[in-house]
């Protein structure tokens, strides 16, 4: 009887605990943010990571025979290729003679991905992982998930550490200590607006190189065609705590920013003056932007139901707009060139940066790819003697990028072709997924890239001009939001609620609307979120030395 | 002699089948939708949006799929193999328990029975049970852990032992044992022969659950062979929205992703043999669930 109870105790008890802390891992979050919600796991996770056992550094010129054979895992994000094996065994191959080592490319899937990346790192069954600033490598790297690697780059991977050059290895590091190698393609993704060239040049119409100016151009294109829908846009590409709705993008062409749409939290500062925070959501500019876009609603720019409609990558090539303002980069225009000399040879596309009209032009951040060794690896040393193979050495950077050159692919006229895609086992062009070996001297080039490197060119000679040339300023800064989860998360709620509806001109009077927004913004917390974005961007700033 | 209806009855009649109507339209449309959008073309669905019948009809979808249908074929094997293996063995070891637990000459059964139920409120999280199948027994990339976590839960214990209670009064497992008869001949004798009701009940829930899988398959595969097939479609689902997203950042190719009338015939594919399947078995599984509940 004594014994039940006892039992029944320990029960109600456990149960207690476990609501408990139910409750107490919810509430943060609070409205509904599961992004969030795994990011914080990931670092209370990273946290346990067992220190690691660094092995005695032996001596790096050593024969390849002494030492004893290890098996590597790469931990990559993405779905597998369909060769994976053969190719896989090809690079164990070189790898064996060079290293004794092998190495296994294990897979996240897209499926889940946040979680298992954090998983992996717990349970410290990989050695080199791909990082990214998308996977919070910033955070995860201060939490201590990887294995500081200047002392190993010395030691081991010298080439690599000059291939790569201090100012990269520079942007990479957190708190000063050196986490991650980032790939070594310099790669311009620039944020801007495609639109139909061909539209403009029949109803002789300006390019929407300005505000003005694009609304001539879609004003011109209603009154020539009005059954022509002018923008598909929803608000399923401005998710952050930065802009509500697809169509706000545009105003990127009236502002040199730090970053695409500016900040956070209505914060902004401009790309030579990274120091100067501002608040955008309180200034007279904001209500202005507001005014303009409720215009362009009111003209039938996009559809009364943009707030609920999905997005489809295929519109755009399907004629369901004729200009898309948001989410786009280079590489999409090249796609969009492609599928339109396809589909409709007679449709042409242009792409116009932001930055070019506005002079705030840049490359993607150092830490958009990289690699790293996970802390509890056993074998940091020979993974990262594996590293430094892979990026250094010609032909097995282009065998992990591309395959096995006559079976996967082959050069010609200095062009890559991929000869497996009719096969029923295909290995695509950097079909690891391994975007973090991209080396410049090393790359081959796809078609696409052809086309692509010319704008690089372009607006790298842009770049040049900026006062920080080619540093991403915005892209390199992670913010840590654990101590205003709650906060971060009203805000990104008031956005879907009233700044979404705003900019997309869904309001009858602009000023009442601001003003409700203002307001509403602030009883959620807006303030503290500002304060402290503020301080740990001021912080970010001083020690990169973006004065 | 035909009963004349009286008004009420009529209109009863008649809001019952509307209501009914409604209710099955609901269920069978959403089918008919996907099978006409895997018949139409991509971008007449994408200008004029979904029909019942497809308006420009093509088998092009399908054509794709087959291209290549190893890897469906495969993860329809490996969901195979899950759901059988996965239910045989599972049957076997809940049954095998529930009868133990439910033997009064057994001491420790309510130590035990307790124990089970406890790990139903109470489970050390996702971190350690993932951590227990990576580190501890080093079997990720096998096809174990996809299956093994599922094999028994509290849950279908306590029916079971309920169901045995029930089934098999004491009097004849007591007058078995003066007979002579072990436990082992008192359960493939006497207890197997009357559980059928019992076993499909619980057989139907651990088949379903192995076959609506993706979690594990997720969590612990290594490579595609291993896939279940729910998670090679959700996947595929996730591979087009991730990509597509990280392509605004860094260059990479979305040239080949599905299109929407891809997704739809895989879900065809996926789906359409369970659907031809079920008709026939439902009519067991329906007696299993029933007789087990009235019982009671």
């Amino acid at each position: 009887m004594l014994q039940k109870r006892i039992l029944s105790l320990l029960t109600v008890a456990c149960l207690a605990i476990s609501l408990m802390a139910c409750a107490r891992s919810d509430t943060p979050t609070g409205g509904g943010q599961a992004a969030q919600s795994s990011e914080a796991v990931t670092q209370e996770q990273t946290a346990a990571v067992p220190e690691a056992v660094i092995s005695e550094p032996a001596a790096a010129a050593d024969p390849v025979a002494n030492q004893e054979r290890v098996d590597l895992v790469f931990y990559v994000m993405g779905d597998p290729p369909k060769d994976q094996k053969v190719v896989e065994d090809a690079i164990n191959e070189k790898l064996l003679e060079k290293l004794n080592a092998t190495v296994t490319f294990q897979f996240s899937t897209w499926t889940d991905f946040q979680q298992k990346y954090a998983n992996e790192l717990t349970s410290g069954n990989s050695d080199l992982i791909y990082i990214a600033n998308w996977l919070n490598y910033g955070q995860l790297s201060a939490a201590g998930a990887f294995l500081e690697l200047d002392d190993l780059l010395d030691q081991y991977a010298p080439e690599l550490k000059d291939l790569a050059g201090e100012s990269m290895l520079n942007q990479c590091r957190v708190d000063g200590e050196l986490f991650a190698i980032p790939n070594l393609w310099p790669e311009y993704v620039p944020s801007g607006i495609s639109y139909r060239v061909d539209l403009a040049e029949k109803y002789n119409l300006p390019r929407p190189d300005s505000l003005e100016n694009a609304e001539a151009y879609f004003n011109g294109i209603k009154d020539n065609e009005p059954e022509q829908p002018l923008l598909r846009v929803t608000s399923e590409e401005s998710q952050g705590v930065t802009v509500g709705f697809d169509a706000a993008h545009i105003l990127n062409l009236k502002y040199p920013w730090v970053g695409v749409n500016g900040l956070a939290y209505g914060l902004t500062a401009d790309y030579e003056t990274p120091q100067d925070l501002y608040d955008y959501w309180a200034s007279d500019d904001f209500a202005e932007d507001c005014k303009l876009l409720k215009r362009w609603s009111d003209m039938g720019f996009w559809s009364k139901s943009a707030l609920s409609d999905t997005n489809d990558v295929d519109s755009y090539k399907n004629g369901l707009c004729i200009a898309i303002p948001a989410g786009q980069n280079p590489n999409k225009h090249i796609t969009n060139m492609n599928d339109f000399a396809l589909l409709h040879p007679d449709w042409k596309t242009e792409y116009i940066t932001y930055g070019e009209i506005t002079g705030a032009i840049y490359p993607g951040h150092a830490t958009q790819n990289g690699t790293a060794v996970v802390r509890a690896s056993k074998y940091p040393e020979r993974a990262v003697q594996a590293l430094n193979y892979f990026m250094t050495d010609k032909e097995m950077n282009r065998l992990v990028q591309a395959g096995i050159e006559g079976v996967h692919y082959e050069i010609a006229d200095g062009v890559y072709h991929n000869l497996s895609s009719d096969s029923p086992q295909p290995f695509p062009y950097e079909g690891f997924n391994s975007w973090n070996l991209r080396v410049t001297k090393f790359k081959l080039l796809q078609e696409t890239d052809v086309e692509l490197n010319k704008l690089f060119q372009e607006y790298g000679v842009m770049a040049q001009k900026t006062k920080f040339p080619n540093v991403n300023i915005a892209q390199g800064f992670s913010e840590n939001y654990d101590d205003y989860q709650a906060e971060r998360a009203a805000v990104q709620n008031i956005i879907k609620q009233y700044l979404a509806p705003l900019q997309a001109g869904f309001v009858d009077d602009v000023d009442a609307a601001v003003e409700e927004f203002r307001s509403q913004v602030k009883a959620a917390g807006l303030e503290k979120c500002q304060e402290n974005y503020s301080r740990q961007w001021l912080d970010y700033c001083d020690e990169y030395g973006y004065k | 002699m035909r009963v004349k209806k009286d008004a009420a009855s009529i209109t009863f009649d008649v809001i019952k089948y509307i209501l009914l109507v409604i209710c099955s339209v609901a269920c069978v449309l959403p089918f008919i939708i996907i099978i006409s959008g895997s018949l139409s073309d991509n971008s007449v669905i994408l200008r004029k949006g979904y029909s019942i019948w497809p308006r420009s009809f093509t088998w092009n979808a399908y054509a794709t799929v087959f291209q290549a249908p190893q890897d469906i074929l495969q993860a329809y094997k490996m969901t195979l193999y899950y759901t059988v293996a996965g239910t045989a063995l599972g049957l076997m070891m809940i049954t095998l328990t529930a009868y133990v637990i439910s033997r009064k000459e057994f001491k420790y059964r309510n130590t035990i029975s307790f124990l089970i139920y406890f790990t139903s409120i109470f489970g050390g999280g996702m971190v350690p049970w993932y951590l227990m199948y990576t580190n501890v027994l080093n079997l990720k990339g096998s096809t174990i852990p996809i299956w093994f976590p599922a094999l028994m839960s509290p849950f279908l214990i306590i029916i079971m032992r309920t169901f045995i209670t029930g089934a098999v009064p004491d009097a004849i497992t007591e007058s078995a044992k003066i007979d002579g008869a072990g436990h082992f001949t008192i359960f493939t004798r006497i207890v197997a022969p009357v559980l059928s009701p019992g076993l499909a009940t619980v057989g139907l829930f651990l088949a379903l659950g192995y076959w609506n899988d993706w979690y594990r398959s997720s969590m612990f595969s290594t490579g595609s062979d291993t896939w279940a097939l729910q998670f090679y479609l959700y996947n595929l689902l996730n591979a087009t929205q991730a990509l597509r997203q990280m392509s605004q950042n860094t260059s990479i190719s979305t040239a080949n992703l599905p299109t929407q009338t891809v997704k739809l015939a895989m879900a065809v594919i996926a789906t359409g043999p369970v659907l031809l399947f079920y008709p026939f078995v439902q009519k067991y599984f329906v007696s299993g669930i029933t007789v087990g509940a009235v019982k009671g």
